[in-house]
């Protein structure tokens, strides 16, 4: 079976992708890319773990298969930080509420909280709730999860009123 | 800068952070930042060169023997690198459950046998290039079967006729003989009842569902030496049981573990697949990895035991219990597993929680053809404590007293009994309680329950718990660890214990950086390698801040005392008047005012040092290297919990929603409060799976698997879960626990469920005796009283 080229936008820098025509994102991600911070955790897209940004959209990445998202631009959890220095404030927020356990789930769902956050600045709880349905959690009963996302969104809001 | 100015710059830094003891503060997690960042690698991560991929063949039937098993056509097909079946492994009776030489140990299986057990069982695997073509192989290996006639109940599985899985002791499908436990006279304590109250208890068969699939690579080195990396709780254990399987010593089976994607106890089995995966690249002489599938992690993974109980209960007019009865079985599937822990844990958990003289107990665990059950957060508890609890519900009624008053009056105390023999230490039970009451405000809550006139009808329940610290004394644990000073001062804490998520690892190094007296952030955690750290029986039993943090403590007391005889040289003083905070060893301040002046009219030498002076080389002193070794044999403590529950039944569509958990724990100390009140939100959602929605489910004919996945094992997500408020109570420390601390791990599982059902009934005023309560169910109950 021969291989196909995908040029694609991978955090921010232009890539070519390799792959097989049935390879799925999730496994040109780990695997081609060399991005193993995007967990396999059903390769169904029962779980939400593999959750990534495809032109903005949090998508299960094993869900969709590599040779489709040509010219396309793809965040996965390790694009997710504004520079290798500095933490997003939702992982800074995970980390300080105890959103995260095993942290199998935690890339998924922050890349997810990533999209709520770009897409509805300030969700109310219930919308946030809404918003990881497709995310499992197995470990933090959510409420920790919710709590960091609500907080980053309070202080990226603030920081917006404080700038203007 | 001068050495004097780097050393006052240093007291400086140290002093700003002395205030605060690091034991009960959330303090940053050493293992965060790489798991938001995505950097965290777990197994399935890690690159190999020249890896093969293994994939295991299951069975598609439930008892059998093989009669044929033809490898040709899958070994033909290229990329293939090799093929096992259990014609061309070693066969060596082992048990699964690793717990070499203690009384939960069944030695009933094989890397691969001649005989199916179960729907799903492994019968062969693959190794091949690519994972596509070792699924490829699979079906390209033709099995023949000779049925046997399969059982799926308890019930069948225990008459007389049934078929036998096992040629072993003690027979007809035992998985262990009865466990037996008597106290008091039962038949006095029945003649003197005022009330006798008895029913039946069942529950399904919940699985941990775990986010990272069971996972395992395996590499030799050309020189007969066996790296293991996987995602286990039990890294010794499996060691242990490969070494022996393998016909290896110890020395040359390395096991590697660091992240792990959750375990809640079932990470504690060997899965078959960790020899299989080790002979496969033996075979092959290239790293080969063994990734199960989400489907796979239901028919190759654990279960909780699912279970009948039939329980006896006789009361005074005034609440009190003067007997109670049991007799429980386990449904252990096709393998015993931890089978006789679960039965001894759960049996024995009858004596407590609620305090009773009188009691005779007994517990059964046997063999069915059905998925195994293994260790599950609440280890026979979860099952016993569900049916105790809502008899609790059932008995106040009757008795008329309010249910929480009934369960506080009853619940177990300081000197009485536990389930290990021990005496109870403290009143953390009716803490709870009483803090629960007060909390929700029950009496008001109660006194307006099953009113309105809407459809929805809301309830309020409660129920408690009690769960151990360590295994002990079913197995007789220690917790080892060795501290070492570094000549600048910071510390490295090696332990064996594994870190599920919890924050294990970060409670231990509070622990050391409290008892050193040196800041949290001078202190780093070595685990997860066999080779290096010393031994620990793995992470369970909610014993590793408890017995692995006593352990830590113990080690870096060793190693304070060798940095303050040091100091004290450096300082002109007794090392018994030096003491250490914050990163800096000081003469303790005289105690007495005459002291003191004596103190200040001196020409006083230096008073203080930092750690790190003290230990850096001088002229003519080398740079000191402590080193503090520890052996910690716990014996137990128990934590304690009661929750209170709200729900809401939809009388229409049999639908139950918990509005909201209000869950009291007894910990004795918290080291960690974030990461503690995250151990109990997270079981309490487990908890509401149970009680609700999970059973992972087989054809009661076939044997098949029914929902062995994520869509058909429904669980409790974001959108179903309730507020919680956490209350943690540290109102009955251990002495055996490091700062008085004790384990939470198991704890918040159990108390949830039956407060679920005592909330429905609440609400609705249908009694529900089994677990998950299924819409469906509540719609027939209430049309059948109606």
């Amino acid at each position: 079976m021969s291989k196909r080229i995908v040029p694609l936008t991978l955090n921010g820098e232009a890539r070519e992708l390799v792959v097989e025509p049935h390879r799925s994102l999730l496994d040109a991600l780990r695997f081609e890319g060399g991005l193993t911070g995007t967990k396999k955790g059903c390769d169904v897209g029962e779980c939400g773990s593999c959750t990534v940004l495809l032109d903005g959209k949090p998508v299960c990445a094993c869900l969709v298969l590599a040779a489709e998202v040509g010219g396309s631009e793809i965040v996965t959890i390790e694009g997710v930080q504004p520079s290798p220095d500095r933490l997003h404030p939702l992982q800074e927020n995970f980390m300080k509420c105890g959103a995260a356990q095993c942290g199998f789930c935690t890339p998924g769902i922050i890349v997810a909280a990533k999209a709520l956050l770009d897409e509805n600045p300030m969700p109310t709880r219930d919308e946030i709730r809404f918003a990881l349905a497709g995310n499992i959690c197995r470990c933090t009963g959510y409420s920790k999860i919710i709590d960091a996302i609500e907080l980053t969104a309070r202080e990226l809001h603030a920081e917006t009123v404080g700038a203007a | 800068m001068t050495a004097r100015d780097a050393m006052a710059l240093d007291l400086q830094q140290a002093a700003s952070t002395m205030a605060p003891a690091i034991i009960g503060t959330s303090v940053k997690r050493t293992d965060l930042t790489a798991k938001v960042t995505g950097d965290a690698r777990y197994v399935a991560d890690m690159s190999h060169v020249g890896l093969l991929h293994g994939k295991t063949l299951r069975s598609k039937i439930a008892h059998a023997k093989i009669k044929r098993i033809d490898t040709r056509r899958a070994l033909a097909l290229p990329g293939v690198k090799a093929v096992l079946t259990h014609e061309n492994v070693p066969r060596v009776l082992h048990a699964g459950s690793p717990h070499p030489r203690s009384a939960s140990v069944t030695c009933d299986q094989y890397i691969l046998d001649d005989t199916v057990r179960f729907w799903g069982e492994g019968i062969a695997v693959v190794a091949a290039t690519t994972e596509e073509i070792a699924e490829e192989a699979l079906g390209l290996i033709d099995v023949e079967y000779e049925a046997l006639p399969a059982v799926f109940t308890i019930e069948d599985a225990m008459r007389p006729d049934a078929p036998q899985l096992h040629d072993r002791a003690p027979g007809g499908n035992l998985v262990l003989p009865p466990v037996v436990v008597e106290r008091g006279d039962v038949e006095r304590g029945f003649a003197e009842a005022d009330l006798v109250i008895e029913g039946e208890y069942e529950g399904g068969r919940p699985t941990p569902a775990y986010m990272e699939p069971n996972v395992c690579t395996c590499e030799w080195d050309g020189n007969g030496n066996l790296t293991v990396w996987i995602s286990t709780q039990t890294a010794f254990m499996v060691r242990g049981i490969m070494a022996e399987v393998l016909g290896l010593p110890l020395h040359k089976v390395r096991v590697l573990v660091d992240h792990m994607g959750g375990g809640f106890g079932a990470k504690q089995d060997l899965f078959q697949t960790e020899f299989l995966c080790a002979l496969l690249a033996k075979q092959t002489r290239r790293p080969v990895r063994i990734e199960y599938t989400r489907e796979e992690t239901f028919l190759g993974g654990r279960t909780r035991h699912p279970f009948k109980m039939w329980l006896k209960q006789g009361f005074k007019r005034d609440g009190t219990i003067v007997a109670r009865e049991a007799r429980i079985v386990f449904n252990s599937g096709a393998y015993g597993s931890h089978g006789p822990g679960v039965t001894i844990v759960g049996t024995n958990s009858l004596t407590s929680l609620y305090r009773c003289e009188n009691v005779r107990l007994e517990g059964r665990c046997v063999y069915t053809n059905s998925p195994i059950a293994g260790a599950f957060r609440g280890y026979g508890c979860v099952q016993t404590y569900y049916g105790l609890d809502i008899q609790m519900d059932e008995a106040a009624e009757k008795l008329g007293i309010d249910p929480a008053e009934l369960k506080l009056q009853n619940a177990v105390r300081t000197g009485d009994l536990a389930p290990s023999n021990h005496p109870v230490l403290g009143h953390g039970l009716e803490d709870c309680i009483r803090r629960g009451i007060a909390e929700v405000d029950w009496a008001a809550l109660r006194a307006r329950s099953r009113a309105g006139e809407g459809v929805v009808k809301r309830g309020w329940g409660m129920g408690c718990e009690m769960h151990g610290s360590s295994a002990y004394p079913g197995i007789k644990e220690q917790g080892n660890a060795i501290v070492k000073m570094n000549e600048d001062g910071s510390v490295v804490l090696m332990t064996g214990t594994a870190g599920l998520g919890t924050g294990a690892h970060t409670a231990l190094a509070q622990i050391v950086a409290e008892e050193l007296g040196v800041r949290f952030d001078d202190v780093s955690v070595m685990h997860g390698d066999t080779n290096v750290v010393p031994w620990d029986i793995g992470a369970f039993a909610s014993h590793t801040t408890y017995m692995g943090g006593r352990a830590a403590q113990m080690a870096a007391t060793e190693v304070k005392k060798q940095l303050l005889e040091r100091a004290a040289g450096l300082l002109g003083a007794s090392p018994a008047d030096l003491e250490v905070r914050g990163g800096v060893i000081s003469v303790r301040s005289p105690a007495t005012a005459a002291d003191r002046s004596a103190v200040e009219g001196a020409a006083h030498p230096a008073r203080s040092i930092s750690v790190r002076d003290a230990v850096s080389p001088r002229k003519g002193v080398p740079a000191a290297q402590f080193v503090g070794t520890a052996t910690y044999y716990p014996t137990k403590s128990y934590s304690f919990a009661a929750h209170f529950v709200e729900v809401q039944v939809d009388t229409e569509t049999g639908k139950i929603e918990v509005v909201q958990v209000v869950p009291v724990h007894e910990i004795g100390k918290v080291i960690h409060p974030v990461a503690a009140a995250g151990q109990i939100e997270g079981g309490i959602q487990q908890g509401i799976g149970h009680a609700l929605y999970e059973d992972y489910q087989i054809d009661m004919t076939t044997g098949r698997s029914l929902n062995a996945n994520f869509v058909d094992y429904k669980m409790p997500l974001s959108m179903d879960m309730p507020p919680i408020r956490t209350i943690i109570l540290e109102t009955a420390p251990d002495p055996g626990g490091p700062f008085g601390a004790k384990g939470v791990g198991e704890d918040p599982i159990v108390a949830i469920g039956p407060a679920i059902a005592n909330a429905v009934y609440d609400a609705i005023g249908v009694r529900f005796r089994h677990y998950p309560i299924r819409p469906e169910q509540v719609l027939q109950a209430l049309r059948q009283r109606n």
